[in-house]
């Protein structure tokens, strides 16, 4: 067979919106603006007449700028005026536009497996169970606080936890609808239920956790776990709705949490941070004999508290420093 | 700290840690307190007690105003350069007549902050000049202040306490409405105070704090101070024999060249020594009360008082009984800081049918307790520090959090919960909260808390 390639021109998210394939050696594709173009782009910072590939004898691709001012690009190098370039495969830049090149010359390789996400085979069941998990831990909720009407409490407790669930994945639906023609209204239920679900619960067992073995560093383990787990959640969420690849979905993902976690903070420890009303008792008690560590005995502790004097004295220059006495 | 309700519960207890309530110099405006159109909608104006209305009025009051007059001043405060006077209280002349006594905490800012607060006095004649402060007592709320160049004929001071039900008139300058008397009763010493005030029932209102309080014979037989706010006319009264040592310390100007940290220093020395008496004073051990299995510590200190209710519950499905404990007087060391104060609750909660882990949040929401009293621009945050510990015959989770004061030092408030965590069915709260104290004291106090506390079946 003689030379051939083929031109995907690339859209906005990297998927290709429009494939050519040329044959034969000597055979030119011209590509700008103008209609009379083979591909012809609509982009503004394109010339009428923009570069010019033709196909070589020995299978490659001759790029050539055809005089514009702001040049052609190969793999984000700019392509000489008068020479031009020889490639067997790579991405052209046109103005702004991307056009992916291929030929005889890149090897394909073997089939690969066709893998179903896991997420989405099972949509159905992991969005029941995830369901499921938030609305008993919205009853758990209310049980604990043993109300004198226990059904209505936890019918209100799981109606809430449906509408929140409902919102945020027909925020999701709605993103997919757009994107892609389909609502995936499962897949999302899923994805939001199921990591809400292991934050919510989480968050019981570490308190727990962080009572029987008195580590309160565990306190912010939890909230680093609860911080990824978001930000899988966006993750997911961002790649069944978009069109985004994994690096740019990632760190999409990443910006969203971060700043969510930067407005949760201000609101709820930035604010009250300094507050000198604020102690902090440790670990919510837990009754009964769920308990690892040894208890310390009084003498023990008196000579803990004396370090407080210290850090009692630290925290006065630190509220010194801040806003000094008027009179000194 | 719990301000709030220690004030609350010692005034439900009928005690008369009242004084903590003090008549604050507070810049209220001008305003008449009786509505003079409600007098003439009175249905029986024209039926007054004809009897009353013909005896012929006793001059007694004017007598004692006017013998008074020249010797009271009003002492004013103000605000950096400011016209307007941020707070004014009253002061009277004593001794030779060169020196003036009022109330520590009319003098107070300007003692704290003397580059942001000057004293001024108002005489009877209109004269005006600067005041500065010559001693301070801060545990009997007196001061001693003297103006270049004034000279006043003096009061005679009183140190005897008047019997109760002797007649006796406060004189001062409520509200900024001028030079007023009132009439009214001595009632002898206030029981179950630390510091010893004068019950007088008469009107006392904020301006007149500082001013005399004389008996029949024109004599000063104490300072007024404070009232109970929203009770009537309960007033309190320093008594005189206080003045006379604060005088023999008054000879020379507090140094002016003392910088605002000495001066607090003063301060802060005296409220220490004040605090290391009403805290350390007590029994070898602390006196504990039984309530379920539980010794609770009561008599921590000589002075502490407690009660004990059936509070009521914050589920219908426990039961509360609590035992309250405060030290039933304060001292005020600069406005609206009230120092050298303790309060301590014990609540045993009983759970009736609920499930360990239900109890268990109702347990976790009282041990939070009440949000802790205090503004920023007196204190320091809290430093904390929370554990397990083994008391006598049970288990509890401890936790203490300390802060200093901004403006002094030395002193130190004390927060510390103790819940007890060995039983799924019932469980002691308590909670102990110091205010204003030296660390080390703090510490001894939570010693002997912690040793008293014990389970026995």
């Amino acid at each position: 067979m003689g030379a051939v390639m083929l031109i995907e021109q690339l859209g906005p998210h990297g998927h290709p919106v429009l494939r050519l394939r040329i044959e034969g050696a000597g055979t030119e594709c011209r590509i700008g603006r103008d209609l009379g173009c083979d591909i012809v782009v609509d982009d503004e910072h394109a010339a009428p007449q923009h570069a010019l590939l033709t196909l070589l004898e020995d299978g490659r691709v001759n790029v050539r700028d055809l005089g514009t001012q702001n040049g052609t690009r190969v793999d984000g190098t700019r392509v000489p005026a008068d020479a031009g370039a020889i490639i067997e495969q790579g991405e052209i830049i046109v103005g702004r536009t991307r056009l992916r090149i291929r030929t005889r010359h890149v090897p394909i390789g073997t089939e690969r497996l066709f893998r179903r996400n896991f997420v989405r085979r099972h949509r159905t069941l992991l969005a029941a169970a995830g369901v499921s998990a938030c609305i008993a831990y919205g009853g758990f909720l209310q049980w604990l606080e043993a109300p004198s009407s226990m059904l209505r409490s936890i019918t209100l407790a799981g109606l809430v936890v449906l509408g929140l669930i409902a919102l945020w994945t027909g925020f999701w639906a709605l993103m997919t609808k757009l994107n892609h023609g389909g609502w995936q209204v499962r897949v999302h239920v899923a994805i939001a239920s199921i990591c809400a679900a292991i934050c919510a619960w989480g968050y019981w067992v570490a308190g727990l956790v962080a009572f029987t073995v008195q580590w309160s560093v565990l306190v912010q383990i939890g909230v680093a776990i609860a911080g990824t787990v978001a930000l899988a959640a966006v993750y997911l969420h961002l790649r069944e709705a978009t069109h985004y690849g994994r690096r740019v979905a990632l760190a999409l993902a990443g910006t969203a949490t971060l700043l969510i976690g930067a407005i949760a903070w201000t609101i709820a420890i930035g604010v009250e941070d300094g507050d000198v009303n604020d102690v902090n008792l440790g670990p919510q008690v837990r009754l009964g004999e769920e308990r690892v560590v040894p208890n310390r005995d009084i003498v023990d502790y008196l000579a803990e508290v004396d370090e407080l004097q210290r850090a009692a004295g630290r925290e006065r220059q630190k509220s010194l420093l801040n806003v000094p006495l008027a009179d000194d | 700290m719990k301000i709030a309700s220690f004030v609350v519960s010692v005034w439900l207890c009928g005690s008369a840690a009242g004084v903590a309530a003090s008549a604050e110099e507070s810049p209220v405006p001008a305003q008449l307190p009786v509505d003079p159109s409600s007098e003439e909608q009175a249905p029986d104006a024209d039926t007054v007690d004809v009897d009353i209305a013909n005896q012929e009025l006793s001059g007694d009051a004017k007598v004692r105003l006017d013998a008074a007059r020249d010797a009271v001043v009003q002492i004013r405060s103000f605000f950096n350069e400011s016209e307007s006077s941020a707070f004014h209280g009253s002061g009277f002349a004593v001794d030779d007549g060169r020196r003036i006594v009022t109330n520590y905490h009319v003098v107070a800012q300007s003692v704290l902050n003397p580059r942001r607060y000057r004293l001024e006095y108002l005489a009877s004649d209109g004269r005006k000049g600067p005041l500065h402060v010559l001693a301070i007592d801060v545990r009997n709320d007196l001061a001693v202040v003297a103006a270049d160049d004034l000279e006043l004929p003096a009061l005679k001071l009183r140190s005897e306490i008047p019997a109760q039900g002797e007649r006796a008139w406060s004189i001062g300058f409520p509200l900024s409405l001028g030079l007023t008397i009132t009439e009214g009763v001595a009632n002898g010493l206030v029981e179950n105070t630390i510091e010893q005030r004068i019950h007088y029932t008469g009107a006392i209102n904020s301006g007149m704090s500082g001013g005399p309080a004389l008996d029949t014979r024109g004599r000063v037989y104490g300072v007024n101070v404070s009232v109970v706010t929203g009770r009537q006319l309960v007033g309190f009264v320093v008594p005189a024999k206080h003045i006379p040592a604060l005088l023999a310390r008054a000879q020379k100007p507090l140094d002016l060249s003392l910088s605002p940290q000495q001066l607090r220093q003063r301060v802060t020395a005296q409220v220490l020594a004040y605090e290391a008496e009403v805290l350390e004073a007590g029994p070898d051990k602390a006196g504990t009360q039984r309530v379920q299995g539980y010794a609770l510590p009561t008599k921590i200190s000589r002075h502490v008082e407690c009660s004990t209710v059936d509070e009521r519950s914050p589920h219908v499905r426990m039961r509360v009984e609590a035992v309250s404990c405060w030290l039933p007087s304060r001292v005020l060391v600069q406005p609206r800081v009230y120092v050298a104060g303790l309060y301590m609750q014990h609540r045993i909660l009983q759970s009736v049918g609920l499930h360990p882990l239900q109890f268990e949040r109702q347990v976790n929401r009282i041990a939070a307790g009440p949000r802790r009293v205090g503004a920023s621009a007196d204190v320091a945050p809290f430093a904390c520090r929370d554990a397990l510990i083994s008391l006598d015959g049970f288990d509890a989770r401890i936790s203490t959090c300390v802060r200093q004061y901004r403006l002094f030092a030395g002193l130190y408030d004390f927060d510390v919960t103790v819940v007890g965590i060995d039983n799924t069915q019932q469980a002691l709260v308590s909670r102990l909260a110091l205010q204003g104290v030296a660390f080390e004291s703090g510490k001894r106090i939570m010693e002997r808390y912690l040793g008293a506390l014990q389970w026995e079946p």
